[in-house]
């Protein structure tokens, strides 16, 4: 691994993103448009649910924030198979940089990305919606780094195991989608017949979104969701491994702009 | 000057039931520059692949200043600079940006970064583009940039595979002469091209790929001198003499036999052919060329390499 080489690719993948802001800006402001429509009905449920003084936005802004998050996993997708599309992949392996200078340039900056995306839309939340969590905000922090962590691995694990972008993209929004809606996005776990609280925490969501429920509801501390974060990190590692197994540099792939 | 820079050893590589690289041999020294020729299909790409690490060779060895590609590509790396035949540059950035990308990966940064990229866009006619994005670039703009961003680093070994396709006219002109630059300078070029005259006009040594393996190698006076021959046509607007030695063809007379002095078989020839040179409309010589031989080389099945293998065996080993 080599520092240098891994900013190369950062500084040239951040240029890339930035380039192209439109995706970064529909998945940030989307979520807040919808929270509009939504913060009232979760409002209503989570009083139902024994949170008498809540806003609603409890629920709709975590929600949200992770469901975005998830759709956002294309960016991801989308800037490694941009490389096959432009005839880069290859120019880049003809450099000294290792394949792990690549992609970790590459998840570097989608981190970071996605983890001030979801945060924007937890601060505009607050701002516009009155998200107040009453728990440690240090912890928030902890699990949306964590989440984000979590994310970039899912979308790597993409890039190695599709021969083609639309293949990832498909699997990615779908996965993420089910994930997201099955950890609790859209509408409280407890709402959800049995069947489907018994499953959902197989979702990674489910642990971000059950640790968030807990810091913004249950004056939960961060001790609390110390154990939801080391599950999320379980999940990003189980990716980051599945990734690195099935990653081939050398790997065939077809991608488009 | 004539030190190796890259020696290929015996190198093979099959894609399936395919064996693309039978053994190749080759040696590139240092200031010079390979033409690397073949039909398509011959192998030439994935002998450039094969040599820059992209992909590892069944058998046979790959050296680059000493390194062994197979046993360290990071180090063998640092003294490549490899121009695909497929573009590749980011259309969204800018081509300052392109370079920068480039540049860092070959640890050039902050001043030294900036002043060699502005030297490459100079050399390469890019000073004015440096803040459009890639993507608006003319075809021949977009291929120069694709070669600069090879050369930022000054490698010892430069690849270009088939780096004048789709450029015009200047951005060919501009291309050689950087790639003739880079060799003066002190870089072995492996140079795979459709054009021969580009090989003749940077005065390339020729390697031809054939059947997976090397079978012509030399510089381009040889393989001419060896595969090409002069041509003599002596046209006529009336009846075609007979003459010893020439044979009719259409409104013309061709000799028999190669030639080797055109000039002096032109001089013989109307020596013999005496009041029946007035009929002679027209004395064509056409000079050997590298693209002539080419044709013979190519046409020609099961011919034997004609190689200075000898004198890279030693760099190999």
């Amino acid at each position: 691994m080599s520092l240098s080489r891994s900013w190369a690719v950062a500084r040239t993948s951040w240029r890339l993103q930035m380039r192209d802001p439109a995706p970064i800006i529909a998945m940030t402001l989307l979520p807040l448009v919808l929270i509009a429509f939504l913060v009232q009905s979760a409002k209503a449920q989570l009083v139902l649910e024994g949170y008498p003084n809540a806003s609603g936005a409890d629920q709709v802004v975590p929600g949200f924030a992770v469901l975005f998050a998830f759709l956002s996993v294309e960016q991801v997708v989308s800037l490694f198979y941009r490389e096959y599309a432009w005839g880069t992949w290859d120019r880049l392996r003809t450099t000294p940089a290792s394949t792990a200078d690549i992609v970790t340039g590459k998840v570097v900056v989608r981190f970071v990305v996605g983890l001030v995306q979801t945060t924007l839309v937890f601060v505009f939340g607050a701002a516009l919606f009155g998200y107040r969590p009453n728990g440690s905000v240090l912890g928030i922090a902890a699990v949306l780094i964590v989440f984000n962590v979590m994310l970039v691995a899912f979308g790597v694990m993409l890039v190695a195991l599709f021969r083609t972008m639309d293949q990832a993209m498909v699997v990615g929004n779908l996965g993420g989608m089910i994930m997201a809606g099955l950890g609790g996005a859209l509408s409280s776990v407890d709402s959800f017949p049995a069947w489907a609280r018994n499953l959902a925490p197989v979702s990674p969501a489910y642990w971000t979104l059950d640790a968030v429920r807990h810091l913004t509801l249950d004056h939960g501390g961060f001790a609390d969701v110390l154990p939801a974060i080391g599950i999320t990190v379980a999940f990003a590692v189980g990716f980051a491994i599945v990734a690195g197994l099935r990653f081939r540099a050398t790997a065939v792939k077809v991608g488009t702009t | 000057m004539d030190q190796a820079v890259l020696s290929v050893a015996g190198v093979r590589k099959s894609f399936g039931p395919r064996q693309v690289l039978k053994g190749v041999d080759l040696c590139v020294r240092r200031g010079r520059i390979l033409g690397l020729m073949g039909v398509n299909g011959a192998g030439k790409t994935t002998l450039l692949s094969v040599i820059a690490g992209l992909r590892r060779p069944d058998a046979g060895r790959v050296r680059i200043a000493g390194v062994d590609v197979s046993r360290d590509r990071t180090a063998a790396a640092r003294h490549i600079g490899m121009a695909p035949q497929a573009l590749g540059i980011y259309p969204t950035l800018t081509v300052r940006e392109n370079l920068e990308c480039f540049a860092g990966l070959s640890g050039l940064f902050g001043r030294h970064a900036r002043e060699r990229v502005a030297e490459v866009a100079e050399l390469l006619g890019l000073s004015e583009a440096l803040a459009q994005l890639a993507g608006r670039l003319s075809g021949g703009q977009q291929r120069r940039l694709h070669t600069g961003m090879a050369m930022l680093h000054r490698p010892d070994l430069l690849l270009l595979d088939e780096p004048t396709v789709g450029a015009d006219v200047l951005s060919r002109a501009a291309l050689l002469n950087v790639v003739a630059g880079m060799a003066e300078s002190g870089s072995a070029v492996i140079y795979t091209t459709h054009y021969p005259a580009e090989l003749e006009q940077l005065n390339a040594d020729i390697a031809v790929l054939d059947g997976g393996r090397i079978t012509v190698e030399g510089d381009v006076s040889t393989v001419v001198r060896t595969w090409a021959s002069p041509s003599v046509t002596l046209r006529f607007h009336g009846p075609v003499p007979t003459l010893d030695g020439w044979a009719r063809r259409d409104q013309a007379l061709v000799p028999e036999l190669p030639v080797t002095d055109p000039a002096a078989t032109v001089a013989d020839a109307l020596k013999a052919l005496g009041h029946h040179a007035d009929g002679l409309e027209d004395v064509d010589i056409v000079r050997p060329s590298l693209e002539s031989a080419y044709l013979k080389i190519t046409g020609s099945t099961g011919h034997n390499a004609q190689t200075d293998q000898e004198a890279c065996d030693v760099a190999v080993a």
